[in-house]
């Protein structure tokens, strides 16, 4: 286990633009799920799990799929 | 001059013959309330004289100039206000009146001065909401606006006030009474007393055919009855009576008038 | 030419509204960094969920490696997300009834199928040319060698990309759902692979130009090769444009 914290701490530099995209999407799409409560499908505590849990994918189903009109 | 001029127009839907025959005119400066029954033909009409639909046969003709299905000159004579018109629902009412304003190549100064004209006329001034969360009575006044923009010499609204609530009915009637004069309106609607508010000549349409058209005032007096409706307060009712016998006048119907359900929905609220 | 820049502004403020840059442009970005570091970290992460003792004989990783990552992810991927992004965008107006408004102001029907094919393909460029770059920038960090031919590989998959948006902006002309207009795109991309089972039909196959990318990079193919399934899918991108423009002229609103 040791091993593969030392590996996370190795690779931290060249995985940080990755994380930064990552929540970026994530903090972006829980803002819009919050502030606007209108779904094609799905509720909101649903919609909240997927795009904070889900990597990447989360966020982008949320905006291509689930996002209801304004 | 003749603002609108439709001869002989058809069209048909599959096998279903919407309008047949249709042939009327609308002259300059009138406001011409167009009847008729939901899936009359109205709507159709109206998107035959926007190009928007190709007629089977019949000329449409717009100030003169014949309209041509597709992307037809005519247009930038005319305002369109569709029966629930739609946009883009990521827009603030200003941002949609500069798209359409741009559109019809205004210059930037005049969008801005017209789009703040018309916003205050129906009363959207400083909405600053995406349209995405305006009511159905908001789209209705935002639609007239985008209408008004190009300063059109001829209005065409779809059941302008069909969807609406009383207020909102109103509101829309009393924005389009104010452009009597200066702009021709044509008014499709399937509510009468609509229309015996604003409009001044009408045409009914029954069955793809106009069935009865003319000035108001003169249909009214060809159609007119002899009768005669007074209006007088309670407490001189038994008064009225009384002079009527005096003079052997004796009333053929008498009712006691009700208070319309229009007119107390207004007080209420 | 005016409506045709204000429904170009308009486009893009949609795309902006709409998260659609905020989506092509974080899938491209990952996609372009999980290249490199995949070909990059992969032994070393399997070696370290391999059970203690056993070695595994793996190949020190190239350049190459990365930019196989790069040819598999973003035609796979990339391409499907564009085309899922923009299969709704006829589909938006015609299901809501927006365009009855802006083409009675005057837009000449013309200028929506070329603002929408132009914004798309800008986004397209924008993205696909994004990723590249950080895909470079990563590999030659990493290895510090010159891929050849790497450049035009490259510029085919990109004009690959440009036609499937033509394809697709034909599709929403033809029909008015969003999925139906993914079936659309989605069909003709699988009758390329049906076709592809024909030797003879192979070299003037447009989908060479998004599956061979690494023979043209190895040296297996040369550029000269991509040149039939290069005016061929030119060809469609025209057709499809066209197609769009006429058969939208004659839409009924």
């Amino acid at each position: 286990m040791n091993n593969n914290f030392d590996l996370l701490v190795e690779y931290f530099p060249v995985l940080l633009p990755v994380i930064a995209v990552e929540l970026t999407l994530a903090i972006t799409a829980l803002v819009h799920v919050i502030r606007h409560p209108h779904y094609k499908f799905g509720n909101k505590v649903v919609w909240i799990f997927v795009v904070l849990f889900i990597q990447f994918i989360g966020p982008i189903v949320y905006f291509l799929f689930g996002r209801g009109e304004e | 001059m003749e603002a609108l001029r439709i001869e002989g127009l058809k069209k048909k839907f599959g096998e279903t013959e919407v309008i047949r025959e249709l042939s009327f005119s609308v002259p300059e400066h009138s406001v011409f309330g167009f009847i008729g029954k939901n899936g009359a033909g109205k709507t159709t009409t109206m998107k035959m004289i926007l190009g928007l639909l190709k007629p089977d046969a019949g000329k449409i003709q717009v100030f003169g100039e014949s309209v041509s299905y597709g992307e037809t000159k005519t247009n930038r004579f005319t305002g369109y206000l569709p029966d629930v018109p739609e946009f883009y629902s990521y827009m603030t009412a200003s941002e949609y009146l500069r798209l359409c304003g741009e559109i019809a190549g205004l210059a930037s100064g005049e969008i801005r001065r017209r789009s703040a004209e018309l916003l205050e006329l129906v009363g959207l001034t400083d909405n600053k909401k995406r349209v995405g969360g305006y009511s159905r009575g908001m789209k209705q006044r935002l639609g007239i606006a985008q209408a008004l923009l190009g300063n059109p010499r001829l209005l065409i609204c779809d059941e302008p006030t069909s969807a609406l609530d009383p207020v909102g009915r109103k509101e829309i009637l009393d924005i389009l009474f104010k452009l009597k004069g200066r702009t021709t309106v044509i008014f499709s609607t399937h509510i009468l007393t609509d229309v015996e508010r604003i409009c001044d000549r009408v045409g009914v349409l029954s069955e793809g055919r106009i069935v009865l058209s003319g000035e108001m005032e003169a249909l009214k007096k060809q159609y007119a009855q002899d009768k005669v409706m007074m209006e007088f307060p309670k407490e001189k009712q038994e008064e009225v009576l009384a002079v009527l016998k005096a003079q052997h006048l004796e009333p053929l119907h008498t009712e006691v008038v009700e208070p319309s359900l229009e007119k107390l929905f207004l007080e209420v609220i | 030419m005016r409506g045709m820049t204000a429904f170009l502004k308009k486009e893009f403020c949609e795309m902006i509204r709409t998260y659609k840059i905020l989506i092509l442009g974080s899938v491209f970005f990952l996609l372009g960094v999980i290249g490199p570091l995949t070909a990059k970290y992969m032994p070393e992460i399997m070696e370290q969920f391999l059970p203690q003792g056993m070695t595994l004989a793996l190949e020190a990783p190239k350049a190459l490696d990365s930019w196989m990552q790069f040819f598999k992810n973003v035609p796979q991927m990339g391409l499907i997300i564009v085309v899922i992004v923009f299969s709704g965008m006829m589909a938006s107006e015609w299901s809501k009834g927006t365009l009855v408004l802006v083409l009675t102001k005057g837009l000449a029907r013309r200028s929506v199928i070329m603002a929408k094919f132009l914004t798309a393909t800008l986004l397209w460029s924008g993205a696909y040319w994004l990723c590249f770059g950080i895909s470079y920038g990563y590999t030659r960090f990493f290895w510090d060698e010159r891929t050849p031919r790497l450049g035009a590989a490259a510029a085919f998959v990109w004009l690959f990309g440009v036609m499937l948006i033509a394809v697709t902006l034909l599709g929403g002309v033809l029909f008015r759902g969003s999925y139906t207009v993914l079936l659309f795109t989605g069909f003709l991309v699988v009758m390329m692979f049906i076709i592809n089972i024909l030797p003879s039909a192979q070299k003037y196959n447009p989908i060479m130009l998004v599956s061979s990318s690494m023979e043209l990079l190895e040296g297996i193919k040369r550029i000269e090769d991509f040149m039939a399934p290069t005016l061929i899918t030119g060809g469609l991108l025209i057709a499809s444009l066209i197609g769009s423009a006429a058969i939208f002229d004659k839409k009924q609103l």
